[in-house]
């Protein structure tokens, strides 16, 4: 078996390939580039497709949007005899990556923060709770490693506008165990996962009605309102707004975490955030670890004089 | 026929205690370099979504489905904890799979123990277990053991439900949540959005206190290696960013400084 690296690229949209799915294959091409393989890609036919091959692809392995995602990889990972296989973060992660290392005899690791090159080999670097320590794991079995990065984890490589390479299509059987019965409404607006300025509240708020504080400072500084999963527990804030392990992943210029405590399980969806802002009254709270600008201090005073400020600033132009 | 739900668990460090050590320093490696030194100090507790996994279950037994509930454990003689945890909850019977030379990170080795175990029980209907442990959180079990069951498998599940020949789940998704149906035999993994488990009744104790989980032998249940990956060490990263104290004398003083500062460093464009 060659050392060739496929990319698993299905985070895409009809604008093209998301970050989750470039990042990877920044990471599958270093991969490729340091154990002498070539650098294969699935993506989905269409835009995303074709940026895959303008970011370096040696073959492209396409499918139809809507097809079944674990056959369609298993045929892919086949097709192509690769032995790494680089799985772009999000769903696909937990619902195909284990399943396909299964499957074809090999191991997999998820949440992959760093790759260790070993020999024709590689080991893997993971987060493990939540994101306090890490486990380097190496792979027992013959079979292909499976690996899911962690967000940050790749860097999306150079564009050659206008690169073509080979295509080759991919047809795979669905899983008729599994019937979608009502799709899940693709969010309207803008996503919080894009944001350029997130306002997070946490327990500190001290109450729900306090939620609506941190709402008026997200619109008031352009941004979006995010939340711990304490207070999403509690009902405060929607399950669409927690950031976290388990929640979005967000990559803003600039995070707000006003009374979070900054918990390893949140700091992981927010940590490569450009600046992170804590705003807590417990000057030991582990966020200001995290932070790169801090106020010791009440949130529910500051947050009013951060709306006033934001507001008269944004009206000045 | 009874529906029969497994409900597979795990015991994990207290995550909030490992966070802790974490952040003042404390965690440390042993000379193994493959596990943290904090093993008798930090409570063993049952992955929180193990325990929702648990309620799940409860929950389509609540509902009015004829159904008996197994609780299904992999690891070492303290595992059997978790065990007695969802007894008490409401489960009727338990299995211990004794596995002390297991290496717990493994979740390939797990899910074939799970799944020789499941396979040993002969009338599963549906397996519901966490999405991920807390610990490693690699949430790789359910795959393998829905691939080595040859079962449906619907992950990050908010809500399950039994219908007449299979179960219906909501799941939640990077879109949002997400209606689907599988057929069964179904391997589920349930997510935090299913909400706080219940905490078992004092009547609930006392018959778990009576019941003695059933223990499958490791080694008879795997013939082969069953693993997939194996840790090699472990490490704690160091987090010590530099961060700029704001001051001032009032509130509005330093909400003014702030966004002085947020401007200055390029990340809050037009203020
Ligand atoms: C497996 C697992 C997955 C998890 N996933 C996530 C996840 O995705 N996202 C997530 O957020 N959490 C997650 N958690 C939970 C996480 O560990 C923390 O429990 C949670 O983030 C704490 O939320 P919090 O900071 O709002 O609350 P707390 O930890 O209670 O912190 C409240 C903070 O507010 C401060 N405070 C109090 N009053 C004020 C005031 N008036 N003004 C300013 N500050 C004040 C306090 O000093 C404290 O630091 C997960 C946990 C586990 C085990």
């Amino acid at each position: 078996m060659a050392t060739d690296v496929l990319v698993v690229a299905t985070e895409a949209s009809n604008d093209g390939l998301a970050r989750a799915a470039t990042e990877a294959i920044g990471a599958g091409a270093r991969l490729a580039g340091a154990l002498g393989g070539e650098l294969w890609v699935l993506a989905p036919a269409g835009v995303a497709a074709s940026e895959a091959a303008e970011l370096g692809a040696g073959r492209v392995y396409t499918y139809a949007p809507g097809a079944e995602v674990l056959s369609t990889v298993t045929e892919a990972a086949q097709l192509s005899s690769s032995r790494i296989i680089v799985v772009n973060r999000g769903a696909i992660g937990l619902d195909v990556a284990a399943r396909l290392a299964a499957r074809l005899s090999g191991g997999c690791v998820l949440g992959v923060t760093d790759v260790i090159v070993q020999g024709d080999d590689i080991e893997a670097i993971a987060a493990i709770y939540g994101g306090a320590a890490r486990a380097q794991f190496r792979f027992v079995n013959a079979g292909p490693r499976v690996i899911s990065l962690a967000p940050g984890a790749g860097e999306p490589p150079a564009r050659q506008q206008g690169r073509t390479t080979e295509v080759v299509h991919i047809e795979a059987a669905g899983d008729a165990r599994v019937r979608v019965m009502e799709p899940a409404k693709a969010a309207e607006g803008p996503r919080l996962e894009d944001a350029a300025v997130v306002v997070s509240g946490g327990r500190g708020l001290r109450d729900g009605e306090n939620y609506g504080l941190i709402r008026e400072l997200a619109g008031a500084l352009g941004g979006m309102p995010g939340a711990s999963r304490a207070i999403v527990d509690d009902g405060w804030a929607k399950p669409a707004e927690q950031v976290g392990l388990t929640g979005k992943i967000v990559t803003p210029d600039v995070y707000f975490a006003a009374g979070i405590s900054g918990a390893s399980q949140h700091m992981a969806g927010c940590s490569n955030a450009r600046a992170i802002v804590a705003i807590n009254t417990d000057a030991t709270a582990p966020i200001f670890r995290y932070a790169h600008f801090g106020i010791v201090g009440d949130c529910l005073e500051l947050l009013p004089e951060l709306i006033r400020v934001a507001k008269e600033r944004a009206a000045s132009g | 026929m009874a529906m029969h739900i497994v409900v597979a668990a795990k015991q994990v460090l207290d995550p909030e205690g490992v966070n802790s050590y974490a952040l003042w320093g404390r965690l440390t490696v042993d000379e193994t370099q493959r596990s943290f030194t904090v093993g008798d100090v930090i409570p063993r507790i049952i992955n929180a979504y193990d325990e929702q996994a648990m309620e799940a279950a409860l929950r389509i037994r609540d509902s009015g489905v004829d159904c008996r509930i197994t609780a299904l454990t992999v690891g070492g003689g303290a595992a059997t904890d978790v065990l007695k945890r969802c007894l008490a909850m409401g489960a009727e019977d338990a299995v211990h799979v004794d596995d002390t030379e297991s290496d717990r990170a493994d979740g390939f080795r797990t899910a074939a123990l799970l799944a020789a175990a499941v396979r040993k029980m002969g009338d599963v209907d549906l397996v519901l277990c966490g999405r991920q442990g807390s610990d490693y959180d690699q949430g790789t079990v359910p795959g393998v053991l829905a691939e080595l069951l040859d079962a449906a498998l619907v992950t990050v599940a908010a809500d399950v439900r039994a219908t007449e020949d299979g179960v219906q789940v909501v799941r939640v998704t990077p879109q949002g949540l997400e209606t689907v149906e599988a057929t069964l035999p179904a391997v589920v993994s349930v997510s935090n959005e299913i909400g706080v488990a219940r905490a078992p009744s004092a009547r609930g104790m006392l018959d778990a206190r009576r019941k003695k989980p059933a223990v499958y032998d490791s080694a008879e249940l795997l013939t082969g290696a069953g693993g997939g990956v194996e840790v090699v060490r472990v490490f704690v990263p160091d987090v010590q960013g530099h961060c700029e104290m704001i001051e001032g004398d009032t509130p509005a003083e330093r909400a003014s400084r702030l966004l002085d500062a947020l401007a200055k460093a390029g990340v809050l464009g037009g203020h």
